[in-house]
């Protein structure tokens, strides 16, 4: 046997040799299979070996292993064999897990194999170099069984920790017991023990004179020096410093489950060694997330761990908050089989379960109520509210403590008057499972006069009154204020407010006992998030108002109105406004009911088509007074005497829409009135707006505003058209005129140096007779120098003459353009008119409508033919009949003309015939017409061609009518006189 | 029947709808909630794992000591999360069918809301048979 071990340690050791040589040449190959031999020989002897006590004997294996596997790994690691080597160590582990050993020394066992995933988990770390990139991509496949996280140097760290606490666990029971056979028999502690020149053995050094002798030890001996080392260590800082390490790198990872995993741990290694401040800040973290994703045993125990830190820190709202929370937790309803004699540990708050969360209620709600709380790890410490130092929790919408008060607040209506009572329903809620009660809740608004107290009228009201100094708050009583589990208290009481404005009822305060508040944000149904927890719980639902409609639309706001104002406005136009004239539209302040102190009006002109601003976005600079279409000129006081005229004039701001003017004060039977003036520009449609903004009485600043608004339509008044006309029976040839297209352009051509009759036309198209005072024609060129003359011949006087709505005036112009021009400029139209109107006010200068005339092509015409006949004609009687063309060129014109038959008259003279003429000279033809038929006669159609200008002229019809007497016309008239018409109408 | 398993189903918004601890008295001590926190932690791996396959199992996706984590990502993304000792794979993957039928039934109940907790005792009672009949 002992032959048999020999052969196998001397087997090893030479493995061992050759492996360490083969490292030494640079054959990692060889070294690794020598190695992988050694450790295999190592193994072989675990069951055989009997050269030490047991005890060392199974250190001294351990050792060994742990010294080969190193080697091992690195060589792996080293080589990128990550696959391998975690294979390696997967074996490694597998193979000693279960070398316990004896229980007095298995915390030896645990502390090694937390160092050999905290040794693994550092190759790892320092030769993560050496890993492929692509190797994570094929794990989760068939051919790999590792998971990504399995290389992850965390993953071993996390573990490391894990068996280190399991070691400490073993040493703390090992030394709680202090009954192990060790301790008793050999109760000394040897002295002087050193780690062997042999791996893992242990010896003692006994100096005896100068020689200084190794001497084995027993197991005894070595458990009691193991023991001792062993308490010199602190565990618990290596247990949260790898637990950090890992946390970080799970956090790098974005893998944070596994990183809260650590910091659970961690918080629990703080919190065994006492350090609440860090266990807590661990623990609030870790809760965060569990309360988030809704794990809500994790949850329970993590609140269990951070309400005993926070007795333990001396913190009353802390471990009342954690409290309160975890009471309304909804726990699972299976997680209540309390196995009673489970060996299981839970960690302060013991198993989640109904029973539990009513004792946490009654514990807290005892402690509110004076009592003391101890805590349960340790009986010296304990916590307690006082009324010198009061708790007060805030809840608001993203709080967990929702669960435990939630408030829902809605008023029954939209608006109020000011004055007037709004009912108001609160309800509310708690998760809690027993019945709370409460002892008084005040309710805050936005407006503090608002803020009224709810007492449970069990509670004495004089006892609810002392403790406020607030006496004038408004106090109701209710019967009781008992909440249920998941059942609406609601309440309603009337609630009145005189400022107008926003009334918003901001939070409900709850209050249990003398000195603990429970602040609740109050929350408007219509817009009230689910409890997170409760959400998916099969619990009844239940509207927090009767009204269902209300739950699902009520408001915690509402919208106090203004008072209704008690002044008249009066604004009044009595027709359509005009365009040009300053519109006149007269406002007055009527005061019915109130007073008007520091009143304020405003005037505003707003597009009626929408668009807003009065102008055209085209014009270039818009600030100009003249682009606004319509404009507000002046705001005066009417028929007011001087002082009042000073006040009016106080007009603080005019722009060409806008315009705020004070009023004075007002009582109730005065009156004030004003004049706008308004003027437009272009025909528009404009909204006034006035607003008349007062306080009722001098004191208060709750102002009271009166709107009107009045439509006006800007019309335009008169609209002016023109025509131009050549003198009766003279028709000049103007040759551009007969080169241009028939109805091509609308460009009027003007002979030069002919005259022309311009006739105006001013119509009235508004509803509203007008009177029109002047017509004339302005050049716009220097006066002294017109390239045209152009005088007044006639029409209808102008002389304030009336022009009903639809009526015409006309006046008649000469022209007579005296140079040679393509774009001649004859001036505009100025028409001067005013409203015909019998007040007395109107006398005003008028309104001056300019209207520009288009410009003319003026040329000289090469020829002008004139037609020359008498007025009249008598049956069978014959007339001569000229046509004359003067030729006004230096050229010898060649014409043809000729005259067409008719049924009416006969003629002597050419059908057809040409001739020429001289230039500057005159060519007549004459004919003889004998007329056959009576009445209105069309002459024989003439035509006159020009070969030079190959252009022919037929004269109008009107120009070739002659009228027919069937006898010689009797016109009772003297007969000196008869030959003065005769000769008159010759003209 | 394996020494201890925890059981519980993972609504696909992460929050646990159903947990039941199957399986005898724990051996260590320590254990407690601490099965839950393990399970918890395991999401993370699940995550990263459940979109590189198509196959509904995953197998032990983590170890803690001598427990793994076994876990059937349904078509809906719900869980079903297992911590167990046993190497009985087979097992393991006709409890998970067998729950997900329960599972489905449970779904197609009109007044079950999806993703709420599973509250019926019928299904606790089905699930704790059915961990004894394969794990």
């Amino acid at each position: 046997m002992i032959l048999h071990t020999m052969i196998q340690i001397l087997a090893l050791l030479w493995h061992q040799i050759v492996a360490v040589f083969a490292e030494f040449r640079r054959d990692w190959a060889e070294a690794l299979r020598f190695y992988e031999e050694a450790y295999r020989a190592l193994r072989e002897m675990i069951a055989t070996s009997t050269r030490l006590p047991p005890v060392q004997r199974l250190v001294e294996i351990r050792a060994v292993a742990e010294q080969l596997f190193f080697k091992i790994s690195t060589l792996l690691l080293h080589g990128g064999k990550v696959e391998e080597a975690i294979a390696w160590f997967n074996r490694h582990f597998n193979s000693y897990k279960h070398l316990v050993g004896l229980d007095e020394v298995s915390f030896l066992h645990w502390d090694w194999l937390s160092r050999q995933f905290l040794v693994f988990a550092e190759l790892l770390e320092t030769s993560s170099a050496a890993i492929p990139n692509t190797l994570s991509s094929h794990f989760g496949t068939p051919e790999s069984s590792l998971t990504e996280w399995e290389i992850q140097p965390a993953y071993y760290y996390q573990l490391a920790a894990n068996y280190l606490r399991e070691k400490r666990y073993c040493l703390d029971n090992l030394l709680s017991t202090g009954d192990s056979e060790f301790s008793r028999t050999s109760g000394k502690v040897p002295e002087s023990v050193m780690p062997s020149v042999f791996i893992g053995q242990s010896a003692r050094l006994v100096e005896q004179g100068d020689m200084i002798e190794v001497l084995p030890l027993s197991d005894a001996e070595y458990v009691q020096y193991a023991l001792s080392e062993a308490q010199r260590f602190q565990d618990s800082y290596e247990i949260i410093a790898l637990f950090r390490k890992a946390c970080e790198s799970f956090t790098n990872l974005k893998a944070p489950r596994l990183a809260s995993l650590c910091s659970n741990r961690m918080a629990k290694e703080y919190f065994f060694t006492e350090d609440f401040t860090d266990a807590k800040k661990l623990f609030d973290t870790v809760s965060s997330l569990y309360r988030q994703e809704g794990w809500v045993t994790l949850l329970w125990e993590s609140l269990g761990y951070l309400q005993e830190c926070s007795i333990r820190l001396d913190s009353a709202k802390d471990f009342i908050e954690y409290s309160l929370e975890m009471a309304s937790l909804p726990i699972f309803a299976n997680g209540d089989q309390e196995i009673p004699d489970s060996k299981r540990e839970y960690g302060p708050a013991g198993l989640p379960s109904q029973s539990r969360r009513e004792a946490l209620q009654s514990e807290v709600l005892s402690l509110v109520r004076g009592e003391e709380i101890v805590s349960r790890t340790d009986r010296g410490c304990s916590i307690a509210v006082t009324k010198e130092q009061p708790v007060r929790i805030d809840v608001d919408i993203i709080s967990p403590l929702r669960m435990v008060l939630l408030v829902s607040v809605a008023f029954h209506d939209q608006s109020v008057k000011p004055g007037s009572p709004v009912m108001i329903t609160l309800s509310l809620v708690s998760q809690l499972p027993c019945s709370i009660e409460v002892d008084e809740l005040e309710i805050e608004f936005n407006q503090p006069k608002c803020n009224f107290i709810i007492i449970n009228a069990v509670e004495e009201i004089s006892a609810a009154r002392s403790n406020g100094d607030n006496q004038d708050v408004r106090i109701e009583t209710a019967p009781s204020i008992v909440l249920p589990t998941n059942k609406w208290l609601r309440l309603t009481y009337d609630v009145k407010s005189d400022q107008s404005g926003k009334l918003e009822c901001l939070s409900v305060t709850a209050r249990i006992g003398k000195s603990f508040k429970i602040c609740c944000q109050a929350e408007s149904p219509a817009s009230m998030e689910d409890l997170p927890f409760w959400k998916f719980e099969g619990m009844v639902q239940t509207f927090p108002t009767k009204d269902p409609v209300l739950s699902f639309s009520g408001q915690k706001v509402i919208q106090v109105e203004e008072p209704d104002p008690e002044v008249d406005l009066i604004l009044n136009a009595s027709s359509p406004a005009l365009v040009g004239e300053s519109f006149v539209v007269p406002l007055t302040v009527i005061p019915r009911g109130h007073e008007v102190y520091s009143g304020e009006l405003k005037i505003n002109l707003v597009d009626a088509r929408g668009g807003g601003l009065l102008m055209s976005p085209r014009e270039t600079d818009p600030f100009s007074s003249g682009n606004h279409h319509v404009e507000l000129i002046s705001i005066s006081r009417m028929g007011g005497d001087d002082e009042s005229r000073i006040h009016s004039d106080k007009i603080k701001k005019i722009q060409q829409s806008f315009g705020v003017v004070s009023v004075p004060d007002l009582r109730v039977g005065d009156k004030w009135s004003c004049k706008l003036e308004i003027k437009w520009h272009k025909p528009k449609s404009v909204m006034l707006y006035a607003s008349l903004g007062y306080s009722p009485n001098s004191a208060e600043a709750a102002r009271v505003n009166v709107h009107r608004s009045l439509q006006i339509e800007g019309k335009i008044p008169i609209s002016i058209t023109h025509t131009f006309m050549m003198p009766f029976r003279r028709e000049p040839l103007l040759l551009s005129k007969v080169k241009s297209l028939p109805g091509a352009d609308q460009n009027v051509y003007l002979p030069l140096n002919e005259t022309s009759i311009l006739i105006v036309t001013a119509r009235n198209s508004s509803e509203v007779p007008l009177r029109v005072k002047s017509m004339m024609i302005q050049s716009n060129s220097n006066k002294n120098e017109t390239p045209y003359s152009i005088q007044h011949v006639g029409g209808v006087s102008a002389d304030d003459s009336l022009l009903v709505p639809g009526g015409e005036f006309k006046g008649v112009f000469s022209v007579r353009p005296k140079i040679d021009s393509p774009n001649l400029e004859l001036g505009s139209v100025c028409l001067n008119w005013n409203r015909d109107l019998t007040l007395s006010d109107s006398e005003d200068s008028g309104v001056m409508t300019e209207q520009k005339l288009p410009a003319v092509i003026v040329e000289q015409s090469p020829l002008v033919v004139s037609l020359e006949f008498p007025p009249h004609a008598i049956l069978g009687i014959p007339f001569l009949f000229y046509i004359k063309v003067s030729n006004q060129t230096n050229l010898l014109q060649e014409i043809k003309y000729s005259l067409g038959d008719t049924q009416s008259f006969v003629f002597c003279g050419p059908h057809d015939n040409a001739g020429f003429i001289l230039p500057k000279m005159e060519y007549v033809m004459s004919y003889k017409l004998v007329p056959l038929c009576s009445g209105s006669q069309q002459l024989p159609q003439a035509t006159i061609t020009s070969l030079r200008y190959s252009a022919a002229l037929n004269p109008s019809v009107t120009a070739t009518t002659i009228f027919v007497y069937p006898s010689e016309p009797n016109f009772f008239v003297a007969d000196n006189e008869k030959e003065t018409i005769l000769a008159k109408l010759n003209l | 029947m394996a020494g201890t398993a925890c059981f519980i189903i993972v609504s696909k918004n992460d929050i646990p709808i159903y947990e039941a601890e199957v399986g005898s008295a724990a051996k260590k001590e320590e254990a407690s909630q601490q099965h839950q926190f393990i399970l918890h932690a395991a999401l993370d791996i699940v995550e990263d794992l459940a979109w590189t396959t198509n196959a509904m199992f995953l197998k032990a996706v983590d170890k803690f000591n001598d427990l793994s984590v076994s876990v059937y990502v349904t078509a809906g993304h719900t869980r079903f999360m297992l911590l167990h000792d046993s190497r009985n794979e087979d097992g393991i993957k006709s409890f998970f069918q067998e729950v997900q039928e329960l599972y489905i039934k449970i779904l197609l109940n009109p007044l079950y809301l999806p993703s709420a907790r599973i509250a019926s005792s019928h299904f606790d009672t089905k699930v704790r048979a059915l961990a004894r009949k394969y794990l």
